[in-house]
């Protein structure tokens, strides 16, 4: 049995929209990381659904790369938290502000 | 063998060198640089003797690559040499009167107890050295831009010496308007060197050189194309507009009308320095400049009427000055305006062996007189004013004699030098003035100022020398030692016997121009070393470009009565001054002339009409400027700037630092992108 293309891009669409609205709403800085991960996966899922709907494998192992790039971001993105933590004493994005202008 | 040629460079170089030496370690010397001074002089005059004799046994020398400067392919700034009957000549009068200033300075300076206590003689001889060196640098220059530098730097040292008392009040402004008025002549000057680069594509004096370049083309036509020559102008009228130029430089360092305000003004230096300033260095640089590019100027007859009326105009208007002087060096500072206006005068009327002759003998007799006024100033203790003198004939001898010859040289008293160079002036300005009606106007000029001129001359010496002593300085002078009466001496001769070489009258009386040496002298083209023929830098070269090209014909007239006149006026207006002065308690005369006599005794106003000029019309005009490019120009960056600056403040609003907002912000922005090009691309339909 075969999936339909739509419901890959339905959750595709539905992951995005929940890691948007963590990103929108949520201050801690580590349901940040976690929502910007959503919103990659949820590129993800689009890629592999294409890539699996026109029988070609450039879709996934772009995919691989994006999911290497995850991990990168993540790496950094800790280091961020790290720093904010121990300079604020907690992980909220909205107490660094000294640096807009 | 050494060739004199090659060691000209060294004739500026040792002064120059006296300088450095007097600057540096001039404080230590015994004299304190004054001999080295004296030494490095003597050197030069060696030299340039030797270079004269050179000269007159193989040849003029002309070398305009002895370095080169820049080298822009079209054309190229060199310094050299130009070795000639003219500037070989000049090299001797400049050296041996800075010699004999350098001499003169140890008694004026060193021995006397008032300059002693004010010091700074190594400065005052490192401004004489520097100052011999660029004038005896722009003497032998062989093209336009190396005089140029060196008329410059003269006129920087002239600033240096005139305000020596720097801790006076009058030196240090004086010597700011001598150094100003002549800037303001030098402006036109430098314009004009430009112009002759771009135009002729050289600015050498000789071969080659632009002088030779014009008189070709105004001679025969030929040459148009290699000339730059801006718009629709006509060649030669570009020509006399590059001339004119060039002359606002020697207006202003010759001290013409009407930038002659400087000069009297100059008196406040150390009057070794006047002497110098006005017999060899810097007054004569402008008449030595029209000389030297004399090729130039005589083939253009608008700018020789110009130099000719600016000259006579000149002569009798100083001289009407210097008759109510009580200062006798500010006498001494007319009665130079007004010969130097002689010079200027003879050159407008193709007389350029007259100009080089009254150069010669007036760097002589005008030395002498500055150094006489000097040692009477120093043996009185400072007294200038001619009214606190007198009765010094008995009391110093030789001062006395010496001025004396001076004295009849300045007012062209036959036999001295002054007469006959006055004289052949007056009588070149007087064939050229009988023909053409304009010259006959400078040349009445010029004549009614021989008779000031010996009015002038011999109130100064009665009332310097003569009559009862009017002070207790003037009773009981101050003894004088060799190193003042040694060059009054050397002086006094010369400005007795210099009229000896070109005595027109006595030629053309014994029917023979043999005797013409001078005239012989600067008729000379040959060239050393086998060289080019150097016809472009000889009198009969200029007058042929004077009658040929600027059209100035002669009248024939034998030189016996103009000559008479002028001797008649020379001795009517010193006869005048005798029967005025020449009395045991001479009275002044002044009041008598009323309102003309403030009017002389004011300068004809002109300070004053320069003050104003300056500050009624030049301030103004500069303060309307400055509101323009403050309100206008400055105004519109100022309002795009601070535009910006305001926009700037209230855009950064937005970054309120909180990354939430961004991303809602990017977020809008995609949506609302999305929705437009689904609006445009028509997907909602």
């Amino acid at each position: 049995m075969t999936v339909a293309i739509e419901a890959y891009l339905v959750l595709s669409a539905a992951v995005f929209c929940c890691g948007l609205f963590g990103v929108l709403t949520r201050r801690n800085a580590l349901i940040f990381l976690i929502s910007v991960e959503l919103m990659l996966n949820a590129a993800n899922i689009n890629l592999i659904a294409f890539s699996h709907f026109y029988g070609n494998a450039t879709g996934q192992v772009f995919a691989l790369f994006t999911i290497g790039l995850a991990a990168a971001e993540v790496a950094i993105g800790i280091g961020i938290i790290l720093v904010l933590s121990r300079n604020f004493g907690e992980a909220d994005v909205t107490l660094p502000t000294e640096m807009r202008w | 063998m050494v060739n004199a040629f090659d060691l000209v460079p060294l004739i500026a170089a040792l002064p120059f060198l006296s300088f450095v030496i007097a600057v540096t370690v001039g404080r230590w010397l015994p004299k304190e640089g004054a001999l080295p001074g004296v030494a490095a002089t003597a050197g030069s005059l060696a030299l340039s003797i030797w270079a004269f004799l050179t000269v007159r046994a193989d040849g003029a020398h002309y070398d305009n690559e002895l370095y080169t400067w820049i080298d822009a392919g079209a054309f190229e700034l060199s310094f050299g040499v130009l070795v000639d009957p003219l500037s070989s000549m000049m090299l001797v009068i400049v050296s041996l009167v800075a010699f004999l200033v350098h001499v003169f300075s140890m008694g004026y300076m060193n021995d006397d107890e008032l300059h002693r206590e004010k010091g700074g003689f190594p400065r005052y001889y490192a401004g004489l050295g520097l100052f011999s060196a660029s004038m005896l640098a722009f003497v032998f220059s062989s093209n336009l831009l190396m005089a140029f530098m060196f008329f410059e730097l003269v006129g920087l040292c002239s600033w240096i010496l005139i305000g020596f008392w720097f801790r006076e009040e009058a030196p240090p402004s004086a010597a700011k308007k001598a150094f100003l008025v002549t800037r303001f002549g030098d402006y036109f000057f430098l314009v004009g060197v430009v112009g002759v680069i771009v135009t002729f594509g050289t600015a050498g004096f000789a071969q080659d050189g632009f002088p030779q370049i014009a008189a070709h083309f105004l001679e025969t036509g030929e040459g148009a194309d290699a000339l730059w020559v801006p718009g629709d102008l006509d060649t030669q009228q570009w020509f006399s507009i590059l001339g004119l130029l060039v002359l606002g430089g020697v207006i202003g360092k010759s001290a013409q009308f009407p930038l002659h305000t400087w000069l009297p003004d100059a008196m406040e230096g150390p009057t070794p320095v006047s002497a110098l300033i006005h017999a060899a260095t810097m007054v004569a640089a402008g008449v030595y400049l029209v000389a030297r590019m004399f090729g130039f100027y005589a083939g253009l007859p608008t700018v020789l009427a110009i130099i000719a009326f600016i000259g006579g105009f000149t002569a009798l208007f100083a001289a009407s000055m210097g008759v109510v002087k009580d200062d006798i060096k500010q006498v001494l500072a007319y009665s130079t305006i007004s010969q130097y206006g002689y010079m200027m005068l003879a050159l407008g009327v193709g007389g350029y062996v007259a100009a080089s002759f009254h150069l010669l003998n007036h760097a002589f007799f005008k030395a002498l007189l500055f150094l006489g006024a000097g040692a009477v100033i120093v043996a009185t203790h400072h007294h200038q004013d001619m009214w606190k003198l007198g009765g010094l004939k008995r009391s110093m001898p030789v001062t006395y004699y010496t001025f004396l010859a001076g004295s009849l040289a300045l007012a062209g008293i036959v036999p001295f030098s002054g007469f006959w160079s006055k004289d052949e002036v007056l009588y070149d300005a007087l064939l050229i003035g009988l023909e053409q009606p304009l010259f006959m106007a400078a040349y009445t000029m010029g004549l009614a100022a021989v008779f000031l001129t010996g009015f002038y001359t011999f109130r100064m010496v009665f009332l310097t020398f003569h009559g009862e002593p009017r002070s207790e300085h003037a009773r009981n002078p101050e003894p004088l030692r060799w190193n003042t009466k040694g060059p009054l001496a050397v002086l006094g001769v010369l400005a007795a016997v210099t009229g000896l070489i070109n005595m027109k009258p006595i030629a053309e009386l014994i029917g023979s121009d043999d005797i013409l040496y001078l005239e012989h002298w600067l008729d000379d083209g040959a060239a050393a070393d086998g060289g080019e023929w150097m016809g472009n830098l000889t009198y009969h070269h200029y007058g042929d470009l004077v009658h040929d090209v600027a059209g100035l014909s002669e009248a024939s007239l034998a030189p016996y009565a103009p000559a008479a006149v002028s001797l008649a006026l020379a001795i009517g207006g010193a006869l005048l001054a005798k029967r005025l002065y020449d009395v045991p308690e001479p009275e002044p005369a002044t009041e008598r002339l009323g309102s003309a006599g403030t009017l002389l005794e004011r300068n004809y106003y002109l300070d004053e009409f320069q003050v104003w000029l300056a500050t009624g019309v030049t301030e103004p005009v500069a303060r309307a400027c400055n509101t323009f490019d403050q309100g206008i120009i400055d105004g519109t960056v100022n309002a795009t700037s601070s535009v910006s600056l305001f926009s700037g403040q209230r855009v950064r609003r937005v970054q309120s630092g909180l990354v939430t907002n961004y991303v809602a912000v990017i977020v809008m922005s995609l949506i609302v992108f999305v929705l437009a090009v689904g609006i445009v691309g028509g997907w909602f339909l």
